[in-house]
């Protein structure tokens, strides 16, 4: 058998000793607050050792009317009183006059006393009279209200003849009420007495203490057993958020592949998001539904005058980069709007054109915003994955190798790639991911830039390059239908997700 | 992007060998579209923009028909010149300056076709006519007209039957009062003449970019088919006539060339010549990592639907005018790509010696992060855009400099933070249900103007750090604020007495290390605490991560 919990004891041991009774008695004689009382209760029920029994029992309530009775004496004793106070003998309307009540309280006094055959009245010289005809001093209507107001009676505790009292007294307004109340008793049982037997009265402590240790009298006293299969409370460590959890892992497997992680501002000039990936000026993805823009402060300073008419050239005839161009007007001012980075791409394209690299390998895992009305599926701000590679020997399919071990690091090991289309590069693929216990879903997109990016910013190797949205993985790893929930902040759901999933 | 749905039967049809239905839609992702849903009957694919001519089965189905082998090469369209004109007024110059057109002759429009060609036309609309600004097309029922046809402009009084009316309206009308009229409007609104297609006898063709007339209206009975385009760029109308001439062709219509005349020159549209570009095998073998031939590279191009001529020893791909994606010969390898099979590409792992590198920064503020995971604190994760509400008002502070989007699609995420605590109250205030004490912090960049910044704002890393409970306090938190600068920066910081708006006065201070201001520490006032409906006590610190690096590495 488990180990009794020291309430349990103490309950049974009163139990045996004092005998059962109602919860509240019980209780006290236990010496217990009723909350302990309710789950020992519980605790020892479970274990068949009580048995419990509901009875529904009477309260009574003495109301307003009934403590003034209580105070003063019901009203035909105060009128009985008055008439004698007056010579025993009155008009009625010498009466009212001397009671000094309203008209309806004199009634009911009126009304009482001659009903008790206190008083009667006769006529003289054509008037009615009212005489006292006998009193009874003892106040026994008054007492029972007293005891009942003082002691919390039941209506169950009172004597036959009581009740007709508290019958009779609770059919005058405002005097009485009573109140049905559930009453929990307590028994022990069978199995309940021959435990509570066996408790042995040896003085037992719940906590070893510094003063036991250090005095050795630890050796003279006994540690209680504890329940050491009970539910102990709940604590919560502290966490990094699920998200960055990822950001962090996914960090990890492009530094372990060999990448240099870059970094840049969240607020770019268009030049930098859209022109330099030769993203033309009219394309649906500059639109003000699909991006954030902020308003000019300064005018920006976009890149050398050099480059700015480089990449200028290139959307309007392809600049000397072997490319027909998108032949339109470009203009410097649609450069110059400030976006929030719908890409981490516009910090890749001018780590680019600073460096110029003919070899280099470098990622970013970072906020990227985009204007969208939030939605199950959607977010406005949402982390994006980045890697590119510069080299001169790069290919295609190198492209598919590296992002195969880039997921293999992250447990995604069965990948495809079909053919897709980005403004800025070519050939383009996108790589479809199986997800243990979500299915296949589509993660980066990826590609080779191409050559109107590259070339006006001065690079002349083929660059690889493939990016995505973290927060897809995330939910499909975390088993989440709904994106928003990732940024709800519910301490609930932060404090109890498990690392694994 | 654009969704179109196919019918199997009506797309088996159209594939010049046999198919099984399985085999059909195993091939779609390999056409560079995406499967959005595959039913009994039909399927549902999602193509990209540089695809205008995949808006039909038909555009697919030739498409596929290279792939699989059944046909090779560039389709050929027999274009027969045809004898009607367009004459074009000088008064469309500034208006929309631009018109092109065919005649389709003898077709059968079912009703399943119509619903092609319309929804061709709207996705032709959408994407290369950027929402009918660029440019706009009219299909006409031919036999109902009186050539030539003119492009002329018209008062906004001018009154016509408009598609889907009984009534004349006048122009001015249907911009007002047609759904059209109010979608498109805004592009001819600022003009004081509005362009308009008559035939000879003044009947009315269209209202271009708006609506057509309720005359040239077709049915399942129409046979003979007028296009025209109407455009504010040339390049943008051609592109779309060809992939219209295109599809009306492979869907049985004899094409006949319209003639453009203006003022100044004569045009005969539509232009449907192969377009030359060299191959470039080099770029092709480097780029895919392949070992092609000539030869091989070759037929990858007829898969693609692209001819391939030796002009002087070179390799030149002759490109359907309907292609106006490619733009460079790296388009042409992917097209090689495409002949090729994407699925017979298999990957290489490059070898690389240089290790990898975590940003400096970042790694720094990841000590930090963990830091505060040791003290117990759990970290939050939010948006950086916010609302003047949360940021200002119930914060009670004052919007000195705030960075507002200029198009936010919701008052709730419109200001970029300029600092977190506020979101860290606005949680506090979500999650008042769960267990005290709550200690809560978050790591993210905030925004400030700064004349010396790039694009005039400066974007920092801040650290803001909450601890909720009933006798939440000041000592509580700079114990945390204390240890945390020990712990990670070996620094001591020190705390002057301040002022601030959301804090208890009193009981708040400026936070400095090495004698420079890096952040606040403080009491939430319980104004504050109850702008946000918060029942416990609550004290906060917030720091500049980025000065606090920047301090930190001069010391050492």
């Amino acid at each position: 058998m488990r180990p009794l919990h020291k309430l349990e004891r103490r309950l049974l041991v009163s139990l045996a000793r004092n005998g059962g009774g109602f919860l509240e008695d019980v209780t006290s004689r236990a010496n217990m607050s009723i909350d302990q009382a309710r789950r020992t209760v519980e605790w020892l029920r479970s274990k068949g050792m009580i048995k419990i029994e509901t009875i529904t029992r009477h309260r009574i309530e003495v109301l307003n009317e009934g403590k003034r009775a209580i105070e003063h004496g019901l009203p035909e004793r105060r009128l009985v009183k008055v008439l004698g106070e007056i010579g025993g003998e009155a008009t009625i309307d010498e009466l009212v006059k001397a009671f000094d009540s309203t008209r309806q309280e004199f009634s009911a006094a009126f009304g009482h006393a001659r009903a008790k055959g206190w008083i009667d009245t006769f006529s003289k010289e054509g008037r009615t009279i009212v005489r006292v005809s006998a009193f009874d001093r003892n106040q026994v209507e008054e007492s029972l209200l007293r005891r009942v107001e003082e002691k919390g009676l039941l209506f169950e505790e009172l004597s036959e003849e009581e009740e007709k009292v508290i019958d009779e007294l609770s059919k005058r307004p405002n005097y009485l009420s009573k109140i049905g109340t559930k009453i929990i008793n307590i028994n022990l049982t069978e199995v309940g007495k021959s435990i509570a037997e066996t408790i042995k009265e040896v003085r037992e402590i719940d906590r070893l203490t510094p003063e036991l240790i250090m005095s050795g009298k630890w050796r003279e006293q006994k540690l209680r057993s504890l329940d050491v299969e009970a539910v102990a409370p709940a604590v919560y460590p502290g966490k990094k958020h699920p998200i960055q959890r990822f950001v962090d892992e996914v960090r990890g497997a492009f530094v372990s592949l060999g990448f240099e992680e870059i970094t840049g501002p969240i607020i770019q000039p268009s030049f930098w998001n859209f022109d330099a990936l030769f993203v033309p000026q009219d394309h649906p993805a500059r639109d003000m539904q699909d991006t954030f823009y902020l308003p000019k402060i300064r005018e920006p300073k976009l890149a050398s005058k050099d480059l700015v008419e480089r990449i200028s050239r290139v959307h309007m005839d392809g600049g000397g980069t072997g490319s027909k161009g998108w032949r339109y007007n470009w203009t410097l001012d649609e450069a110059k709007r400030l976006v929030l980075r719908t890409h981490t791409t516009a910090v890749t394209v001018k780590y680019l054109a600073d460096h110029k690299a003919s070899e280099a390998k470098v990622f970013s895992v970072d906020k990227v915003f985009r204007n969208e009305k939030l939605d199950t599926k959607h977010l406005a701000e949402l982390h994006q994955i980045e890697g590119i590679i510069v080299s001169k020997r790069a290919t295609l399919r190198d492209l598919m190798g590296v992002l195969s071990e880039f997921y293999k690091i992250l447990g995604l090991k069965k990948v495809k790639f079909w053919p897709t289309y980005f403004p800025y590069t070519e050939p383009s693929l996108q790589s479809i991911v199986h997800v243990k216990g979500f299915g296949w879903m589509e993660l980066c997109g990826m590609g080779i830039f191409r050559p109107e990016v590259t070339l006006p910013l001065g690079v002349k190797n083929p660059v690889l390059a493939w990016g995505g949205g973290l927060e897809r993985l995330v939910m499909a790893r975390l088993r989440i239908e709904d994106i928003r929930e990732l940024y709800e902040n519910d301490l609930g759901w932060l404090r109890r997700v498990p690392l694994c999933l | 992007m654009p969704v179109i749905t196919l019918r199997y039967d009506r797309l088996k049809s159209l594939i010049k060998g046999r198919l099984s239905t399985k085999e059909l839609v195993d091939r779609i992702p390999y056409l560079g579209v995406t499967l959005e849903e595959a039913t009994d009957e039909f399927i549902k694919i999602e193509y990209n923009p540089n695809r205008p001519d995949f808006s039909t089965s038909y555009g697919i189905a030739r498409h596929m028909n290279g792939l699989l082998g059944f046909e090779r090469g560039a389709p050929s369209y027999a274009i027969e010149k045809g004898k009607v004109k367009i004459i074009v007024d000088e008064s469309t110059r500034s208006v929309r300056p631009f018109v092109v057109g065919f005649i389709g002759k003898g077709i059968n429009l079912g009703d399943e076709l119509i619903e092609e060609v319309i929804s061709m036309q709207e996705d032709l609309h959408n994407g290369i006519g950027r929402h009918r600004r660029k440019m706009s097309i009219g299909i006409h029922n031919f036999d109902v007209l009186r050539p030539p046809i003119k492009y002329t402009t018209v008062p906004p009084d001018f009154g016509f039957v408009p598609l889907g009316q009984k009534e004349e309206m006048s122009m001015g009308e249907i911009l007002s009062k047609t759904d059209v009229g109010r979608e498109y409007g805004h592009i001819v609104s600022s003009f004081s003449r509005y362009p308009l297609l008559t035939d000879s006898l003044g009947s009315v063709l269209s209202f271009p970019p708006i609506i057509n007339g309720e005359l040239t209206r077709l049915t399942s009975a129409t046979r003979n088919l007028l296009i025209e385009i109407t455009a504010t760029d040339l390049l943008a109308a051609e592109d779309a006539l060809a992939i219209m001439a295109a599809t009306l062709h492979d869907a049985g219509a004899k094409i006949e060339s319209v003639r453009v005349k203006s003022s100044s020159s004569i045009r005969t549209t539509p232009d449907m010549s192969l377009q030359n570009m060299q191959v470039n095998r080099k770029l092709t073998n480097n780029l895919l990592g392949l070992r092609l031939t000539d030869r091989e590279v070759s037929e990858c191009l007829k898969k693609s639907r692209i001819s391939v001529a030796l002009k002087a020893g070179k390799l030149i791909a002759l490109i359907p005018r309907y292609r106006a994606d490619i733009l460079h010969q790296v388009d042409l390898v992917e097209e090689i790509a495409y002949g090729y099979g994407f699925e017979r590409l298999s990957p290489t792992l490059p070898t690389s010696k240089k290790p990898g590198r975590p940003d400096g920064n970042l790694s720094l503020i990841g000590l930090v992060r963990n830091s505060m995971i040791g003290f117990g604190y759990i970290e939050l994760m939010n948006y950086s855009l916010t609302s003047q509400k949360v940021l200002y008002e119930l914060t009670d502070r004052r919007p000195k400099a705030l960075i507002r989007v200029e198009n936010p699609k919701s008052i709730e995420y419109e200001v970029l933070r300029d600092v977190l605590f506020p979101s860290l109250l606005m949680t506090l205030s979500k999650n008042l249900h769960e267990e005290y004490p709550q200690r809560i912090f978050e790591v993210s960049k905030v925004f400030e103007k700064d004349a010396s910044a790039p694009n005039s704002i400066r974007e920092v890393y801040h650290l803001a750090t909450a601890i909720s409970h009933s006798e939440a306090n000041y000592t509580e938190a700079k114990s945390i604020l204390s240890s945390l600068f020990l712990q990670v920066f070996n620094m001591n910081i020190d705390t002057v007495p301040a002022h601030h708006p959301s804090f208890t006065s009193g009981r708040v201070a400026k936070i400095k290390l090495a004698k420079r201001n890096i952040g606040v520490i403080g009491e939430v006032s319980p104004l504050v605490l109850e702008n946000f409906r918060l029942r416990n006590p609550i004290s906060v610190f917030e720091v500049d991560l980025n000065k606090v690096i920047f301090i930190a590495e001069r010391k050492t």
